[in-house]
């Protein structure tokens, strides 16, 4: 399962051409001026910038919002089915299905071009409202009831009783969210125009346009975009693995 | 040592804040730009007056920067480079050109001493 993750930095650390043949196990003489180049060939710390508030942003709003429609979702109320039925079916639409809408929408509200704009179809997740919904659940209706009794309100059931309780899905969301945004491609590429305010997708692209031929450069780019996504995956794997299969074997 | 701080989502980033600091601290001390070495004949004499050429590269070719002549213990010093990937070149009358050496340094305007000299294939009269 590693090997690509190698054979990536194994590229990134050597300037041998990947189809060279027979195809070398071990880096032959391996140094980092490939990821000196990268930082230095295109302003690879303004992209950096650019995705990580992008994707704090997305994971500040996917943790609110989900919390918020989950704890909705796992009440009862009328029509509640309709609603899940309406998100499992939204769910079976491809994004590149909604793109012109979502840019329209975007456009009117005048966020082209913006941070907002940018994580604006990621701000709520309906994987992710699964997720946190399925942690509700999990959760004693009593202790809500005692929240209740003592006069939490419902914000504040979500706060301090419910998300402290939901540590798992809330590294889930993390994760997710995290991952979803730092590697978009086509929505970025679509609503910037201005070239100070692309992603690290984006700038793969574009310097892969500029150095077509250096293999090294390219690989240690890529593994300059991936690495604080493993990153962040690492972090939070035992939580994540919990999160995801938490409520997978209710009956 | 509080509970708080003893968490791996506290300890990573500040390791990785300090680290980046300390990289930092040390890029701000040693990027003058310098770039300093020694030019000599197929003997290992130093060649003085020597010209030495700087090209520094935009993405894939090297263009000329920068010329200087060596003195009389063949040295040579550029200043003002800004640039983190560099080529440096030799030429002397009845020498002809040195090998052009490529020069690569870990970030821009890198103080930097050349650890083996330029050599030129020929010998001094």
């Amino acid at each position: 399962m590693l090997l690509p993750f190698y054979w990536v930095f194994k590229t990134a650390v050597s300037n041998e051409n990947i189809y060279a043949y027979p195809p070398r196990l071990l880096p032959e003489s391996p140094h980092l001026f490939n990821f000196v180049d990268v930082w230095y060939f295109i302003p690879f710390p303004r992209y950096l910038l650019n995705s990580l508030i992008v994707s704090a942003l997305v994971v500040v709003c996917n943790l609110a919002f989900n919390a918020m429609a989950a704890y909705a979702l796992s009440k009862s109320f009328p029509g509640r089915r309709a609603v899940l039925l309406l998100f499992l079916s939204c769910m079976l639409i491809p994004f590149q299905a909604t793109i012109i809408p979502a840019y329209l929408i975007t456009s009117k509200l005048g966020l082209l071009n913006s941070y907002l704009g940018l994580a604006l179809p990621l701000l709520s997740t309906i994987v992710c409202i699964f997720v946190f919904k399925a942690a509700f659940e999990a959760v004693p209706q009593s202790l809500i009831d005692a929240a209740r009794i003592d006069g939490l309100a419902n914000r504040h059931i979500i706060l301090r009783v419910l998300m402290p309780l939901s540590k798992a899905a809330i590294a889930t969301n993390i994760v997710l969210a995290f991952i979803w945004s730092w590697n978009a491609f086509l929505w970025p590429l679509i609503i910037t125009r201005d070239p100070n305010m692309q992603t690290l997708p984006l700038g793969l692209a574009r310097f892969l346009s500029y150095l077509e031929d250096t293999t090294g450069a390219l690989y240690a780019f890529a593994a300059m975009v991936l690495a604080p996504s493993i990153f962040v995956f690492l972090m939070a794997q035992k939580e994540f693995i919990r999160g995801l299969t938490s409520g997978a074997t209710k009956g | 040592m509080p509970e708080w701080l003893n968490q791996r989502w506290v300890i990573v980033p500040l390791a990785m804040l300090t680290a980046v600091l300390a990289w930092n601290g040390y890029v701000a001390v040693n990027s003058g730009g310098k770039v300093e070495g020694q030019v000599v004949d197929a003997g290992g004499r130093p060649v003085a007056d020597a010209t030495v050429i700087l090209l520094d590269r935009h993405f894939v070719m090297h263009n000329e920067r920068q010329r200087t002549q060596t003195d009389s213990s063949g040295h040579f010093q550029f200043t003002g480079n800004d640039n983190h990937s560099l080529q440096l070149e030799a030429e002397a009358a009845g020498l002809g050109r040195s090998e052009r050496r490529l020069v690569r340094l870990w970030f821009r305007a890198q103080n930097v001493r050349l650890a083996e000299p330029l050599q030129f294939a020929g010998r001094l009269p």
